[in-house]
């Protein structure tokens, strides 16, 4: 095939997706959609009746909703370490997955974003955590963990925004072109009216190569400031030096299972073999497996650490997490976290697309698992054994999690049919 | 009246203009469209490095400066110890700072980009003519040096 040729086929590859919707798709679209607004209902239900109605209580008073808000986070990160880091370092298998994970960044941190306000109760009073004076004109403390999280997560929101638009932009000029219409017209307008002339191109690079530069560090920042939420009080098992690395290698062996739960079945039905191929799986297969290495590695050193501190709160903190109450969770945890990933150093194993699928959901449900373990079992025994108690979420809980799974795949269907899902121009660029 | 060449092929195209700058033709006369970055057309028609990294630069450290004065002149306006920590507390306004710095960074070489590759182009919306994955160089009429 001649290069012309193969430009265009391209182009009409990736566009094919945006095609009229079959009923499998809508009928997906439409379970995603009544999951997302059971957690309308749900959330509702909440705030008419009160905080009551979550499972939460003393000594739990973080739950499964800062358990949700830590697992959407993280899983927004592999989107930029595929997109911004993997760039810097000129990776050209992100080629083939940057889009669908910079737009799961998007969307996970829009899911994770809402969890706070769930988990406020009063959710009217959001705009408390902003920087701005009291009638009394004192300020927000910005001493606190709380307060930086929302200036770490609004920033990184932004941030996900621009690049994975600018991302977009000469795109968004090719399907103008093959639009009519008011279609024509709205992409045109998204794509601010691009025309490639080399004024455009030259600022553009420079554009991507800076914003990936400013993504990156936020790959790091993001989640130490999350992981801060907890290592900044005294809770036995939060209060240890390693959770910033530790959060961050999680978050992104959980974003990287994410890309691939999403990116598997998204080849399979939009026929794009050709441009994701099992070379590429490989690639991300190995970066699971790395930061499998890293997350079981932290599990040993937050052991040792309580091991070696001498403190017996940290001690039967430990104890407590692997063989008390939520001891099937934990070992959930360590089989699918630590286990299950090291099958991924036979390599045929690595190129098998159906087993890294059913791989990456065990990682999906480990991920959120290890968070859950994390947030309830330090918080169900502290100091005062008085003080101690155990944590059940309740149906309103379950549902309002299952509707941000419900709000993160329909997000990413309606991506589907609406931009487009590879990087059109990159692949262009490499062929 | 313009004299405008298309290409199907990138090689032709890069020949193309490799003679057109041999024969003399001033660049602000060569108007280039690909479908995609091609980096030896820079080699080519010589220019000086794109400027957005200024604002890059001008953003992250106006971000900077902004979190710190932020953090600190509001803590000092209402002097109240929480926690038994200084009133003005370093090590908590660097996070700050630092997520200004990047957000202001990245805001600002977007809007810089768009300053100097002059878009949104209300033109460029619903363009008269469009060239696919076509490579063209325009050259508008003048002298040649």
């Amino acid at each position: 095939m001649d290069k012309p040729d193969k430009l265009a086929r391209v182009e009409q590859d990736v566009l094919s997706a945006m095609k009229r919707p079959g009923l499998a798709y809508l009928a997906a679209l439409g379970c995603t959609a009544a999951l997302f607004l059971g957690l309308l209902g749900f959330w509702g239900y909440q705030m008419k009746t009160g905080m009551g109605v979550s499972g939460l209580m003393h000594p739990v008073g973080w739950g499964v909703y800062i358990t949700n808000f830590v697992f959407w986070v993280g899983i927004a990160h592999s989107g930029t370490l595929i997109s911004a880091v993997l760039y810097l370092f000129r990776a050209r298998f992100r080629t083939s997955f940057n889009r669908p994970a910079e737009a799961m960044t998007v969307f996970a941190l829009l899911v994770a974003g809402l969890f706070p306000l769930i988990h406020l109760g009063r959710t009217w009073k959001f705009y408390y955590l902003f920087p701005y004076p009291t009638q009394r004109m004192l300020w927000v403390n910005f001493r606190s963990p709380l307060i930086w999280d929302v200036f770490a997560v609004s920033t990184y929101l932004t941030v996900s925004v621009v690049f994975f638009y600018v991302g977009l932009i000469p795109d968004f000029a090719i399907v103008r072109r093959y639009k009519e219409g008011l279609a024509k017209r709205i992409y045109g307008f998204l794509s601010l009216g691009w025309t490639g002339t080399r004024r455009q191109w030259k600022n553009y690079n420079q554009l991507y190569l800076f914003l990936a530069a400013f993504a990156t560090p936020l790959v790091a920042s993001v989640h130490s400031v999350v992981s801060w939420d907890f290592a900044m009080s005294i809770i036995p098992g939060w209060h240890t030096t390693i959770f910033a690395p530790y959060f961050v290698a999680g978050a992104i062996f959980s974003g990287t299972a994410m890309v691939i739960t999403l990116v598997v079945p998204m080849r399979k039905i939009l026929v794009l073999d050709r441009y994701i191929t099992d070379d590429h799986f490989e690639s991300i297969a190995k970066i699971l497996l790395f930061t499998s290495l890293i997350v079981t590695y932290s599990y040993i050193v937050e052991f040792g650490l309580a091991f070696y501190s001498g403190n017996p709160f940290e001690m039967e903190e430990f104890r407590y997490r692997a063989l008390g109450d939520y001891t099937v969770m934990f070992w959930i945890m360590i089989f699918c976290n630590s286990l299950a990933p090291l099958t991924l150093f036979v390599r045929s194993l690595r190129r098998n697309v159906k087993y890294l699928f059913v791989l990456s959901l065990l990682v999906n449900v480990g991920m959120w698992v290890e968070r859950f373990v994390i947030i309830v079992s330090s918080l169900a025994r502290d100091f005062d054994p008085y003080a101690w108690g155990t944590y059940t979420p309740s149906i309103v809980e379950v549902g309002i999690t299952l509707g941000s799974f419900g709000l993160f795949f329909t997000a990413y269907l309606l991506f589907l049919k609406t931009l487009p899902v590879l990087s059109i121009t990159e692949i262009k660029e490499h062929l | 009246m313009e004299n405008r060449m298309m290409f199907q092929d990138r090689e032709e195209f890069l020949s193309a203009l490799r003679n057109l700058a041999r024969e003399g033709v001033p660049q602000e006369r060569i108007r280039v469209e690909t479908p995609y970055y091609v980096h030896e057309v820079d080699e080519i028609l010589p220019t000086s490095p794109a400027k957005v990294k200024n604002f890059s630069l001008l953003g992250a450290a106006s971000g900077t400066v902004f979190g710190f004065a932020f953090t600190i002149l509001t803590s000092l306006s209402w002097p109240l110890i929480v926690g038994g920590k200084p009133i003005v507390s370093i090590p908590p306004f660097i996070i700050i700072a630092f997520a200004l710095t990047i957000l202001f960074g990245a805001l600002s070489t977007f809007f810089g980009f768009l300053i100097l590759a002059r878009l949104p182009s209300v033109f460029g919306v619903v363009p008269k003519e469009e060239f696919g994955n076509a490579f063209v160089i325009t050259v508008e009429p003048g002298e040649t040096k």
